[in-house]
């Protein structure tokens, strides 16, 4: 009957590797806390990663312990020797350099993973040694750059990155080679992408947030002088003199209503280029391959500028002002328009498009006719949407000389005004605020 | 046993949608209710397990539901299981973890929270997945079966409970006539063998004479009929549905 | 037969949406003071200063690739930041989880932080954190928390209610429900829209390097003021790139984890060509 069925096995849960990836990841931190002699904690991290591999059964051998503990100390020697008396300007390199050895420990680890389970197939060699590799790249590139930016010598990065990352270079690599070479190989077994996706988040995590020198203490601490830090912005300085000895007028509202045509003439301009290249972009509506493959390039590379980066450069080119400003949220909006509104224009019915065509309509009629109606009032949205966005975009890109409000901010900023900062921040808000609510009333009305 | 007496239900915006219903299910039977759309055969049914506001007194083996707190509610719910029209399994999860949901009143809150499930729990939701024959796809995700495999797990999961009364409501309107009749053949196997009370609510009539016992026919919010499935006649349906049966009445025939 | 007269209310409703657009258009236009012969030359001037920056100068590629780096990073804490405390926050403001007084106070908050774009609010924190990837790092993490936490309770929103009854019926706590009925057809989603506040949050930290907050846009703002074309071209092609890979894999993360199913990634069809089938 049924229950003769044969129960199915449970799938490798990727959950069952954590044990082993902690333990090792445990050996290796108390070894590269306790010993700073480069082929000792370098066998310790071999013998970590031996620790993993034991856990997760999948080699309990002598030979493979004494194997990883000598690969391990090669490579930390090799480590230590590059990184050695270097100095900073080319550190990047160097440390990428240094990290040559991992590749070994990385393919060792792959090796056994194969000979033990002989369904492995031999690729994991090479792909185990190149991702440890690359995790300890990434970790000795950001204190690569820690190097650079605070000028050290690649020694003192190696013995005084204590400050930076909280604790030694060491542990930092070590760390890093055992996570991701215990996490590529039960990546494997466990056929999931999860393991070493998740490992490798983690890591980055505890690198980045050293970096970027993130203290919870000082948030606190900053919490506890609020008081101190409101009297600095309160109360909001709404009128001061416009040039020196003159009498204080409100010089906020002039640049503010700069800002809003600014976003205007963004926000339409941009809405209206991005309608031909959003129908280039689009599969059902593109007129010949190449010509979506460019544009689709195209809008991935414009994508990746940032807003205030257009404003630096056409400020540049234009001269300081509005003109680069507007130039530049006609970018910012004909990007996010283009990309948002395509892909409404793939999720379209096909149908229509083929009566024109059939009908023997030009390209611009089938568009026109067959694709236009589909989608005009997913665009009035998206239109109202980007001159959302525009307001605040274009708030901050008077930083660069683009024109509006936000040369204002930066000035006051530069002379330490809080209170002026305070008072045009206020205006900033209140007018982002009005706009969305403006907007949505709109919507509502529209759609 | 159920009981209902002078049971009503009068939805928020004041819809009287059970009015005065007297009723008693001893335990182990196999209840079919029909009736008009709107007649009030769901709220019946879930005036059951507390899930609508009733009033009078409706009391699951000695348990009142009515004015129950919310622990004695769950606690009467450990005890029945409940089958929907749509399933209501969480598509994205596998159909092992859908099971595993009607355990989650008998473990301990930590395990449950962290997904530690422990063995005897497991083993009761692979062997409620047998019961409806499906344990083959106990590690699939739950939205990649067919619609009468995804009604047998919400059967299973029913069932993982260990309940003493199930109920079904519409459990087949949504799958077509040959797994409709799959689903409640499964369904009245495990009336006989395990004794567990079920009550129905079903649309067709052939497939009501065809599993059912006891039939009770709802209109307007009152039973109007109460008895053997075996002697139905045509009046009684008349009195039922307010009309002669037709074709769309029937599975076979609404299927042709 | 008479036939009907054409409605007249679309050819007013085109030319009031008309008048909506062109008029604000040209009240913008005539206001920024832009002189034609400006305008007219734009396009040259802009098309020289690309020319300009090219061949591209990598003689410091190394530094730029650190402040690229620092930008990453930022972003990176930023986004856990906001992920973090944007999902309590979520869960707070979704109307089918949380009560209505909870839910309007958890959304007034949430569209405020909104209401601030990042570097608004790095420019607040200088004066209490310094100048520094630090600021900028919480001023992304606090905006994401504004923008993540409203996203978070859309999906929730739109969760089906149907497995919430189902445990509700099996005597599942509210917890339970949460736990076991919504969270599971939730977190994908929200997982995802993580990952694009990641890619998001990755322009938003290289922008405000100009305020000096850390960075790569401290970089580029520098070399554009010195009149380093070639140099600012290095900075801009190498960041494009950085970016660019980011973006690319993100996204194919993204569609993996809204999908769902193990082995219809291309990462998970190599992992499973590695492994040999199980001779039996
Ligand atoms: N949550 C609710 N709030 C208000 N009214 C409701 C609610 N649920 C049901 N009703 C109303 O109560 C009455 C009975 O509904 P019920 O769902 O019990 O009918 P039914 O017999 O199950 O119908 P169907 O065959 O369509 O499922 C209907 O008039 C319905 O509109
Ligand atoms: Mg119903």
């Amino acid at each position: 009957m049924t229950s003769l069925a044969q129960r199915p096995l449970a799938p490798t849960q990727s959950r069952q590797f954590t044990r082993p990836i902690l333990a090792a990841i445990g050996v290796a931190a108390v070894a590269s806390v306790a010993f700073s002699i480069p082929l000792l904690w370098g066998a310790l991290i071999g013998l970590a990663l031996f620790a993993g591999l034991a856990l997760a059964d999948i080699s309990r051998a002598t030979i493979d312990a004494i194997v990883l503990a000598s690969v391990g100390a090669a490579a930390a020697w090799w480590f230590d020797s590059v990184l050695d008396g270097r100095s900073a300007a080319i550190e990047l390199l160097i440390s990428l350099r240094a990290g040559l050895g991992w590749l070994v420990v990385g393919a060792t680890v792959g090796a056994i993973l194969v000979l033990r389970r002989p369904t492995v197939n031999p690729v994991a060699v090479p792909v185990t040694a190149v991702s440890a590799y690359l995790a300890t790249a990434l970790m000795s590139a950001s204190g690569a750059s820690v190097g650079v930016l605070a000028d050290l010598e690649a020694r003192q990065l190696r013995e005084g990155i204590l400050q930076v990352l909280g604790a030694p270079f060491h542990l930092v690599i070590g760390l890093s080679v055992v996570a991701v070479a215990l996490a590529i190989v039960f990546g494997y077994l466990a056929q999931s992408a999860a393991v070493p996706g998740v490992v490798g988040s983690a890591l980055f995590t505890l690198v980045a947030y050293n970096l970027v020198g993130f203290s919870v203490a000082e948030i606190v601490a900053e919490t506890s002088r609020v008081g101190d830090l409101a009297r600095e912005f309160w109360p909001p300085q709404w009128t001061w003199p416009k040039t020196i000895g003159s009498e204080p007028t409100n010089v906020i509202i002039e640049p503010m209503i700069e800002t809003l045509q600014i976003a205007v003439i963004g926000a339409t301009v941009g809405c209206l280029l991005a309608i031909p290249l959003a129908f280039f972009a689009s599969r059902p509506t593109t007129p010949t391959e190449p010509t979506y493959v460019a544009a689709r390039w195209i809008l991935s590379v414009l994508r990746t500028i940032p807003d205030l980066f257009w404003a630096a450069l056409f400020a540049s080119a234009v001269g300081f002002g509005a003109l680069a400003g507007a130039l530049a949220m006609i970018m910012f909006s004909l990007v996010i328009m283009a990309k948002l509104f395509s892909e409404t224009i793939d999720s379209i019915d096909a149908g229509p498009l083929e009566a024109a065509r059939t009908s023997g309509a030009r390209y611009t009629q089938v568009i026109q006719y067959g694709a236009f109606p589909q989608v005009l009032p997913t665009y009035v949205a998206y239109a109202l949407y980007i001159f959302e966005l525009n307001i605040r975009a274009s708030v901050v890109i008077g930083v660069v000389g683009a024109g509006g409000i936000g040369r204002l901010l930066d000035e006051q900023r530069t002379f330490f005004q809080w209170d002026r900062v305070m008072a045009i921040v206020i205006v900033i808000f209140a007018a982002v605020i009005v706009i969305e609510l403006f907007s949505i009333w709109v919507r509502r009305r529209l759609l | 046993m159920i009981r209902f007496t002078n049971a009503s239900v009068v939805y928020p915006g004041g819809l009287k949608a059970l009015s005065g219903v007297d009723l008693t299910i001893e335990d182990g039977e196999f209840v079919v209710i029909v009736g008009l759309s709107g007649a009030g055969k769901s709220t019946l049914l879930r005036s059951v397990n507390g899930l609508v506001p009733v009033t009078g007194s409706v009391t699951v083996n000695g348990a009142e539901v009515v004015g129950a707190s919310k622990s004695e509610i769950r606690a009467i719910r450990t005890d029945i299981g409940m089958i929907f029209q749509t399933f209501n399994l969480v598509g994205r999860a596998t159909v092992m973890a859908n099971v595993l949901m009607g355990r989650l009143s008998m473990v301990p809150r930590w395990r449950s929270m962290l997904g530690l499930w422990p063995a005897e729990d497991r083993e009761l939701a692979l062997q409620a997945l047998e019961r409806v024959g499906i344990v083959e796809k106990a590690y699939v995700r739950a939205s990649d079966l067919s619609g009468g495999q995804q009604q047998r797990v919400g059967i299973a999961r029913a069932l993982a409970q260990d309940p003493k009364i199930i109920l079904a409501d519409e459990p087949v309107a949504s799958l077509d006539p040959v797994t409709s009749h799959m689903v409640m053949r499964d369904l009245q196997r495990i009336n006989r063998e395990l004794g567990i009370t079920t009550i129905i609510n079903l649309h067709f009539l052939d497939l009501a004479r065809a599993y059912g016992k006891r039939l009770i026919g709802l209109r307007d919010g009152q039973v109007v009929y109460d008895g053997d499935i075996a002697d139905v006649n045509d009046d009684d349906f008349r009195e039922i549905y307010g009309r002669a049966i037709t074709p769309d009445d029937l599975l076979e025939g609404a299927a042709t | 037969m008479n036939r009907p007269i054409a409605p007249t209310a679309p050819r007013v409703i085109r030319w009031v949406v008309t008048t909506a657009i062109v008029v604000p258009f040209v009240w913008a236009a005539l206001g920024l003071d832009v002189s034609l012969d400006r305008l007219v030359e734009a396009p040259g001037a802009i098309w020289s200063r690309v020319a300009s920056m090219f061949p591209p100068d990598w003689g410091d590629i190394s530094e730029i690739l650190g402040k690229v780096l620092e930008s990453v990073n930022v972003a990176w804490v930023g986004t856990i930041i906001g992920a973090t405390l944007s999902l309590p926050l979520g869960y707070l403001a979704a109307t089918n989880i949380s009560p209505r007084w909870v839910t309007g106070p958890v959304r007034g908050l949430l569209s405020a932080i909104r209401a601030f774009p990042e570097l608004v609010l790095a420019i607040m924190f200088i004066p209490a954190f310094g100048l520094g990837p630090f600021a900028a790092t919480l001023a992304i993490g606090l905006h994401s928390i504004g923008t993540l936490g409203k996203l978070t309770s859309e999906v929730l929103e739109g969760t089906d209610a149907g497995p919430v009854e189902a445990i509700a019926s099996a005597g599942g706590t509210k917890l339970q429900q949460l736990r076991f009925g919504v969270s599971p057809q939730a977190m994908p989603n929200i997982i995802a829209y993580w990952l694009y506040r990641f890619e998001i949050n990755i322009r938003a930290s290289a922008v405000l390097g100009v305020i000096g907050a850390g960075g790569v846009g401290d970089l580029l703002i520098g070399r554009l003021r010195f009149r380093e074309w070639e140099k600012a071209g290095a900075v801009l092609i190498i960041t494009v790139a950085v970016v660019l890979i980011i973006d690319f894999a993100s996204s194919a993360i993204r569609r993996r984890i809204i999908t769902g199913h193990s082995g219809t990634g291309r990462v998970s069809k190599a992992l499973s060509l590695l492994v040999r089938p199980r001779a039996t």
